[in-house]
């Protein structure tokens, strides 16, 4: 695969429930955890996803239906084609002892990060944040690591709260060296913010979204105001470091026309 | 160097439509080594553009419709405002009209944020649908444009950017011209063209055709610059498929005297504009040569 236009023919479709599923294709391909692919609905529109699994002859990506692109994603079957161009940007490094940290349709890449830091023996932990159980996708895979603490915000899963909550008691257990997280600006900055109570910080990866045209750092729609960095070529994924100087948390993103909602 | 009275650091200027939203990505592009920066086409009113895929790339290139996509005047001001705060390197707005008569209105707004040039878009190929064939094939239309934008704006400089969907590029020069524009950037992204998808049996692109940029296209761009150097001594802004200090070196020799880069922020990455000006450095001593000026149109021969 590249950053040319091709199509494939979705293989697997696994339903998590009616708005949420992740879909395989029969592809092999390099690609870092965090990384994201663009995907085609011919006559739709294109949006990027980033990868939540890269098996031995199989890529997969999981969607939640949020607006009206996602929604008509969750009607494909398999044997229907879907434009896939990708790997892009820079995702996640697995690091011994990583600390992951997820919200939402946010755990899908740190699922491929999971799957990466297992290969390379590394040991891990990860925290698996949703609003609801209905919201988990994977569950009986993941209720079944050992690594996984999962928590949602209603106590419908796990133990009630948000991800970023029960963060300083695994501090306290086991101090945390490096965290690696993925899911709403807010619990993403929440991270963040944590991070930065310690002295020296705790390194971070956060993976940020943005709308994006072409993937490819031209369209400048997703470039951070403040720094200008990318988060189609310098992200997704971003360090502590990479947020200094960001003007633009807590503000609307930019939309299709690049115009910020004020 | 100098063109229209502006004083550039580097004859590299980063093309419209490439990284030009917002005053922090073109404030990057300025420190990597642009002499200056084009900022996105803005009209009177914002507009979303074509739905993806917008942005191609190919092999040879990219096939692009996005669509004249743009958060509208008034927030484009505001960029505009931001980056002079923040930068010394001369920033181009960029305009468009959907009719002849709105050219002037969104050149007088733009004007507020005091550009250093006001790049005048006649030439998008991608709105066909919508605003007919490019205003860029008429020359009389062209004229037109070029003397209401001149009328509302006396005191910055404007260029109006051509595209090679006309009959005779020396007759729509020869336009800009007598109606009193400053320089010319050519070219636009050329075409359209398509690429359809086998397996789904469709175009891909959302707007199903799309102009081409990037290396494909400069033989072309270089033989248009030619052209409208043969045809008029407005200072040129050379636009297409540049990626080299070689590049840069043909398009002067063809009669520019600044050259964009656009699709090199994708085939080369940012540093497209360090590189490019240090071998230009390297090109030019090498061969005892003073000043890029002393090349231009040398190839008129």
């Amino acid at each position: 695969m590249s950053e040319y236009m091709q199509t494939y023919q979705v293989k697997r479709v696994l339903t998590h429930n009616p708005g949420l599923k992740s879909f395989r294709f029969d592809r092999v391909i390099e690609a870092e955890p965090g990384q994201f692919l663009l995907a085609w609905l011919p006559g739709v529109d294109e949006k990027p996803f980033a990868l939540s699994g890269v098996f031995e002859h199989e890529i997969e990506i999981t969607v939640k239906a949020v607006g009206p692109f996602t929604s008509q994603f969750m009607n494909v079957q398999p044997g229907d084609w879907v434009g896939l161009r990708g790997p892009f940007g820079n995702g996640f490094q697995p690091i011994e002892g990583m600390v992951l940290v997820g919200g939402g349709i946010g755990n899908a890449p740190l699922r491929y990060l999971a799957q990466r830091l297992r290969e390379e023996k590394l040991d891990f932990r990860w925290v698996i944040g949703v609003k609801t159980a209905e919201d988990l996708a994977f569950r009986d895979e993941l209720e079944s690591m050992p690594e996984c603490m999962i928590v949602s915000e209603d106590g419908s899963i796990g133990k009630k709260g948000r991800a970023v909550d029960v963060l300083a008691a695994m501090h306290d257990s086991e101090p945390i060296i490096v965290l690696a997280a993925s899911g709403p600006e807010a619990m993403l900055l929440a991270v963040h913010g944590f991070a930065n109570t310690f002295s020296p910080d705790i390194p971070v990866q956060l993976s940020f979204e943005r709308y994006m045209k072409c993937a490819v750092g031209l369209c400048g729609q997703c470039c951070l105001d403040g720094t200008g960095l990318r988060i189609c070529v310098e992200g997704p994924v971003l360090s502590g470091h990479q947020l200094q100087g960001v003007t633009e948390w807590g503000r609307p993103h930019r939309g299709p026309s690049g115009r910020r909602p004020r | 160097m100098n063109i229209a009275g502006i004083e550039l650091a580097s004859p590299l200027v980063l093309a419209s439509g490439i990284m030009g939203l917002s005053a922090s990505s073109m404030e990057r592009v300025a420190e990597l080594g642009a002499g200056a920066v084009t900022a996105k086409s803005c009209g009177l009113e914002e507009r979303k553009g074509h739905a993806c895929p917008a942005i191609l790339p190919f092999g040879f290139g990219l096939l692009n419709a996005v669509g004249l996509a743009n958060p509208g005047v008034d927030d484009m001001i505001e960029e505009l405002r931001t980056f002079r705060l923040q930068s010394e390197v001369p920033v181009f707005a960029s305009i468009f009209g959907k009719t002849v008569d709105e050219f002037p209105e969104v050149a007088a707004r733009i004007a507020e944020a005091m550009p250093s040039m006001i790049e005048v878009n006649v030439s998008c190929p991608n709105v066909a649908s919508e605003f007919g064939r490019p205003f860029a094939a008429d020359p009389a239309l062209v004229g037109q444009i070029t003397r209401k934008v001149r009328e509302r704006v006396t005191d910055i400089p404007i260029s109006i950017k051509l595209s090679l969907q006309c009959l005779s590029l020396a007759e729509v020069a020869k336009a800009c011209a007598d109606n009193g524009a400053d320089a010319i950037t050519a070219i636009n992204s050329v075409g359209p063209g398509m690429i359809i998808d086998p397996n789904v049996r469709r175009p891909v692109l959302a707007n199903r055709m799309g102009g081409l940029s990037g290396p494909a296209i400069l033989p072309l761009a270089v033989r248009a610059v030619w052209e409208i150097a043969e045809a008029v001594s407005l200072p040129i802004i050379g636009t297409g498929g540049v990626e080299t200090a070689e590049d840069v070196i043909q398009m002067v020799l063809a009669g520019a005297t600044a050259v964009g880069v656009g699709t090199a922020v994708y085939t080369r990455g940012l540093a497209a504009f360090s590189s490019i000006n240090s071998d230009l450095h390297v090109f030019m001593q090498e061969r005892g040569i003073n000043s890029l000026s002393d090349l231009k149109g040398a190839a008129h021969v």
